[in-house]
């Protein structure tokens, strides 16, 4: 299982970077120490041959950092409905890019994101795994889980 | 030559992105209208005419692949060329879209190039934006 995880965390981790550098022009530091200052949270759910949940947590200024860089907007053009949509964006492409590195003759069923002002728990069990994240823009973390992986 | 271009996308954000994106690479649009779903598509398309639709798979209400279906039902709005954007990238995903009568496929994430060289193609226009005298049927849709 624990080797499992490591290719699940490999293959996600290029995911976060292919999304947020294409995407969002945002190049990501893995971070080493787990940090909890995430102030909301996004969260998509997979069902197919596996299934799982991708949650992503993002920092206030990354999020605008986000939608600057995307929209072109300035900080006070940003909406709640921005923050909304573009963390809600990148959770559906976070997962949609990583399983199609996992399988891509199989086809999963993705949930509608869900977004969260208030991040939930940080805590994960064996069959996930956490990556944090550092930036110019602020910092992002990701947790995802799998069931059913061989 | 300029075109008209209906974006459908539930996300605000990723509408407004689709529309940059296409502004940046050199496309030249003319009308740029946007729909939250299939259904406000439809909608969309029952009072204007556009040259090419670029629609989301994963929407509330109706998704792209309904989309696609009430699309090719339709006599009047079978023609008009769709290019799937979608974050879904399995292979057989994409051969539902293209059974379903796509003519494109756009993953995203996706760069400006991406988006402009798929336009062309579907649309049937050279780089400088006129049509290609050669057109193939799969890439062309009559006035």
């Amino acid at each position: 299982m624990k080797e499992n995880m490591k290719k699940i965390e490999e293959m996600t981790r290029h995911s976060i970077f292919e999304v947020f550098n294409k995407m969002f022009f945002l190049f990501l530091e893995p971070l080493d120490d787990k940090d909890n200052g995430y102030d909301m949270e996004a969260a998509i759910r997979f069902e197919g041959s596996m299934s799982g949940e991708v949650r992503i947590f993002l920092s206030a200024d990354i999020v605008k950092t986000m939608i600057q860089n995307m929209l072109g907007l300035a900080e006070d053009e940003i909406t709640e409905r921005d923050i909304e949509d573009s963390s809600k964006e990148a959770v559906n492409m976070i997962a949609g890019n990583f399983l199609g590195k996992l399988d891509s003759t199989e086809v999963f069923n993705l949930s509608m994101p869900v977004f969260k002002k208030q991040p939930g728990d940080l805590e994960f069990t064996e069959n996930a795994c956490r990556m944090d994240f550092d930036s110019d823009g602020g910092k992002v973390g990701v947790i995802i889980a799998v069931n059913g992986y061989p | 030559m300029s075109f008209n271009v209906l974006i459908v996308d539930d996300s605000n954000s990723m509408r407004a992105v689709i529309k940059k994106v296409i502004s940046i690479s050199g496309f030249k649009m003319d009308q740029c209208i946007e729909a939250g779903n299939g259904k406000e598509a439809l909608e969309a398309l029952a009072e204007n005419w556009v040259d090419v639709i670029i629609s989301d798979i994963n929407m509330p209400e109706m998704n792209g692949f309904e989309l696609l279906e009430r699309l090719k039902g339709d006599d009047f709005l079978r023609d008009i060329p769709v290019i799937v954007i979608t974050t879904e990238s399995s292979e057989r995903r994409m051969q539902d879209a293209f059974n379903l009568g796509a003519k494109g496929f756009i993953k995203k994430p996706f760069s400006p190039e991406e988006v402009k060289k798929i336009l062309y193609e579907v649309i049937g226009v050279n780089d400088e934006g006129e049509y290609e005298e050669d057109r193939g049927d799969d890439k062309a849709f009559d006035f």
